[in-house]
């Protein structure tokens, strides 16, 4: 008696319907591969000669430092924490392209109410309405998973240690795992895209079943298998972080003085430690329905509504994973530029712990038109009513933080002033949205589109862009070129409201989400206005674009011929607001030359000579 | 929270949870004494497990984290006032400008709370 | 870390084995899942190799072959787990499954069990031959 028995799905044989001479060629190449896996570790050998460490515990290697191998090596086999945040940093941003790129492609297909432009590009009506579907679920699991969570990653690899006064995470090997195991992931994810004969998954970033369960194409397959390696990722990364930060802090550092941002990045992983194993297992389970016959979503088997119970579970949580550390970012910045404390600090602190405890209390309240039962419905309703409140003790600390300061608007204080802003928006929205009557009638349509991406984009974002001006020249020794930082902003804030507020305005015109035409019949629907406001929504993204393209020109142009800065960019030394970081990174100014020259006594096992030496610093202030 | 865990300072900034954990509160009073879709063993249950699980969850890690925070807070002022005794002057360069529009925050380690000390070194 | 100025530059550190635990894992998923038995075999073993190679450059144990062949063990049984799930308990049937498990309409997850199996028993033999020829890590092997 075989399982996969007439009730279930019959299962694919020999998967992909690759051939015996598929299979062989398969085989070839995984042997060639492996064999070259070998000989790259029989290299690596070579060099990999210092004294192994447990756990990254720090002490007893003080004789047997070793500089990082050169070039392309040292990135790939890194384990220290700034190269990984580097990294992170990198791969975010690549991510970041790609789903800005996704979107702009849909913005300026919904420029008109018919299915043109990606018609045209993929050759037909059905085939544009694909397109747009799998443009539609890679922008939003790129933005979220592989932009969103890595950039964040990337400030607290960077940081989180230097703030502490920690020398490294305390499991060095696994963070590293932790980032190698994002761009296969992404690449599972976009294959859809550009592996010939497998069409992009068209299932919303949401993956709600039936839909996911049914759809057909090993393009689902691959996303669902990348998003589940970007979850072990996020897991193994919040592993570390909790555990760097309860064990390893300086002896100066303790919960009394611990940084806000460090206070963000420990919730935050203490989240992520709840809620992705549970993203993981969903997967798993999708993947088991989708492949292995089993019925965990199957109507007459666990039900689809499970899935979104999961789903969710794990999904308003994530939801606060994107959002506290930025939050952290800006408690961070914002009062070195109104040249006061950060007002309330801890008031922040247990605001913070608040959204974490609370923010595993309201999934159902993207359900609450799946006809749950009304009490219990009602029960998600008070509790996403009370984790408002935490978000607004924030507001308006960061307010009265700013009042009676001196405010200097630099680059990244004007981030951080438009994340507030656009907080607010954002932040009110969803108060509306959390009301049932109100969630029942706005479900679905563009205003939880502008409602959430007041959030992500005009929130994480804008707060992204403040701590990447803010540490700028940490990161690279440099200035960045302070007109186009300010274009930047203000493109990025006239796009972010002009296409988000019009995209609430759909919203209640009832333009409902995830369409890729609205040519509806004009007796439902005002299209005139509508068509108005998706046009203002596409110019927006486009204004968007174009300050985002300023900001990489800026960023890469500054990186090579920014004027070279000293540990003060800020002008914050002699006040009570210089950072812990900026302390390190002026230590490392002073010790570059001195560092190098030691460390060739001891390194007498490889290739590390004077240039090497010199060469190595050079790549910390100038590399990537 | 008995105030002879926590001092009046403490319990100012743990206010900031107490009122999501009120509200949580209201809405149990409301659901119990005023059931739009009346009484049912499981949804009920359910409906009050969903309200009472958070409150719970985050009454403890309120307490747990206050308790952590005071106790370094003092911890770090017993370090301070060592600091300040071996040199006394020095303790008033520390604040800064920045500290000026702040009330009364005369020398650091002496009269002031620790909430504010610690936020001017590191937040 | 103010009594140890720049020890964080000082304190340097990388590692091959991170890139190859990770691109284990991405492997062997993709294989099972799809079903591609070369994938699926290939990646387990860069992933077991691997994860014994990392414990071991982390000075958790001075050997990898114990850890490799419990990995090996480990997927044996998980492998053989899989397969029994898909027949009927008898010896027969068990049989008669795997002796027509490779055919190309043969049913996948018994073919999915089989390459884990695959795989867990190369590293078992993986481990004891290390453990006889007495080397001391698995790029020297």
């Amino acid at each position: 008696m075989e399982i996969s028995g007439a009730l279930l799905p019959a299962i694919p044989a020999q998967g992909a319907g690759v051939g015996t001479s598929g299979q062989l060629a398969l085989t070839v190449l995984m042997g060639v591969f492996l064999v070259a896996v070998f000989l790259a570790l029989t290299r690596a050998e070579d060099w990999r000669t210092y004294t192994p460490l447990a756990g990254g515990g720090y002490g007893e290697s003080g004789h047997h430092v070793r500089h990082k191998p050169e070039g392309i090596t040292r990135w790939l086999t890194t384990v220290d924490h700034k190269d990984i945040g580097m990294l992170y940093g990198l791969y975010a941003i690549v991510a970041f392209v790609w789903g800005g790129l996704a979107v702009l492609l849909m913005r300026t297909e919904l420029f008109t109410p018919s299915m043109d432009v990606l018609g045209a590009v993929a050759g037909g009506t059905n085939a544009g309405n694909a397109l747009y579907n799998g443009l539609l679920t890679s922008h939003g699991i790129t933005m979220l998973f592989l932009f969103g969570t890595p950039i964040i990653a990337a400030f607290s690899n960077y940081f989180v240690p230097l703030l502490i006064g920690a020398d490294d995470m305390a499991f060095p090997r696994i963070n590293a795992i932790a980032f190698w195991l994002l761009p296969p992931g992404a690449l599972l994810i976009w294959a859809g895209f550009f592996v010939p004969g497998l069409a992009p998954a068209q299932t919303s970033w949401t993956m709600y079943t039936p839909l996911s369960a049914e759809q057909a194409g090993f393009g689902a397959d691959l996303m669902i298998l990348g998003l589940h390696l970007t979850g072990v990722s996020a897991t193994m990364g919040a592993i570390n972080f909790i555990a760097t930060i309860f064990t390893e802090r300086g002896k100066n550092v303790n919960w009394a003085n611990l940084d806000i941002f460090s206070w963000t990045i420990l919730t935050q992983s203490g989240l992520i430690l709840f809620a992705f194993p549970l993203l993981g297992s969903a997967l798993i389970m999708l993947l088991l329905d989708r492949n292995f016959g089993t019925a965990f979503f199957a109507v007459d088997g666990g039900s689809p509504i499970l899935w979104q119970h999961l789903f969710w579970f794990f999904g308003h949580p994530e939801v606060y994973i994107l959002v506290l550390p930025p939050m952290g970012i800006v408690s961070y910045v914002l009062p070195r530029f109104s040249g006061r404390k950060l007002f309330g600090f801890k008031f922040v602190v247990y605001s913070t712990l608040a959204i974490g405890v609370l923010s595993f209390g309201v999934w159902a309240h993207h359900m609450f038109s799946t006809g749950i039962d009304p009490r219990i419905r009602a029960s998600f309703m008070a509790v996403s009513l009370a984790i408002a409140i935490p978000s607004a003790v924030k507001t308006f600390n960061w307010i009265t933080t700013m009042w009676n300061g001196k405010l200097r608007l630099t680059a990244p204080m004007l981030f951080c002033i438009g994340f507030i802003s656009n907080f607010i928006i954002g932040g009110v929205t969803g108060v509306f949205l959390a009301a049932i009557p109100i969630d029942l009638v706005l479900h679905d349509t563009y205003y939880v589109v502008g409602h959430f991406h007041y959030i992500v984009m005009g929130a994480i974002a804008f707060a992204v862009f403040a701590g990447l001006y803010y540490w700028y020249p940490i990161f690279t020794g440099r200035m960045y070129q302070r007109s186009l930082a300010k274009w930047h902003f203000w493109s990025t804030m006239i796009g972010t409201n002009l296409t988000f507020f019009a995209m609430l305005l759909l919203g209640y015109n009832e333009m409902p989400r995830r369409y890729s035409t609205y040519a509806f019949n004009a007796d439902w629907a005002p299209l005139q206005t509508v068509e108005l406001l998706h046009q203002a929504a596409t110019l927006g993204a486009f204004i968007l674009a174009f300050g985002q393209i300023i900001w990489l020109v800026n960023f890469v142009q500054s990186w090579y011929e920014g004027p070279e800065v000293d540990g003060d960019p800020w002008g914050l030394r002699d006040t009570s607001l210089y950072g812990r970081e900026f302390e390190w990174h002026e230590r490392r100014l002073q010790t570059a030359v001195t560092d190098g020259g030691e460390e060739d006594e001891v390194a007498t096992d490889g290739g590390v000579d004077e240039t090497a030496a010199e060469e190595a610093v050079a790549d910390e202030q100038s590399d990537e | 929270m008995a105030p002879d865990v926590f001092d009046r300072e403490t319990l100012l900034d743990l206010s900031v949870n107490v009122i999501p954990l009120f509200i949580i509160l209201f809405f149990v009073g409301v659901f119990a004494v005023l059931p739009q879709f009346g009484y049912s063993l499981v949804p009920t249950l359910i409906q009050m497990a969903l309200l009472i699980v958070p409150f719970v969850g985050l009454a403890i890690l309120t307490y747990y984290s206050g308790k952590a925070i005071a106790t370094s807070e003092a911890e770090l002022e017993a370090r301070e006032r060592a600091v300040a005794g071996a040199s006394a002057v020095e303790g008033s360069e520390e604040t800064g400008e920045l500290s000026e529009d702040e009330d009364a925050q005369p020398i650091e380690g002496t009269e002031t709370d620790g909430d504010e000390e610690s936020t001017a070194s590191n937040e | 870390m103010d009594e140890q100025p720049g020890v964080s530059d000082e304190y340097r550190l990388s590692s091959p084995w991170p890139l190859f635990v990770a691109l284990g894992l991405t492997l062997s998923e993709v294989g099972i899942v799809l079903n591609l038995l070369p994938i699926s075999v290939g990646g387990l073993l860069l992933f077991v190799g691997s994860v014994s190679g990392i414990v071991q450059d982390a000075g958790y144990i001075d050997r990898p072959w114990g850890v490799l062949g419990g990995l090996g063990a480990v997927l044996v049984v998980l492998g053989a787990i899989l397969v029994v799930t898909q027949v009927s308990p008898s010896v027969d049937a068990l049989l008669d499954t795997l002796g027509s498990a490779m055919a190309a309409d043969g049913n996948a997850n018994v073919q999915r069990g089989l390459s884990v199996a695959m795989a867990g028993l190369i590293a078992l033999l993986g481990s004891v031959a290390g453990r006889a020829t007495g080397r001391r890590s698995i790029e020297a092997a």
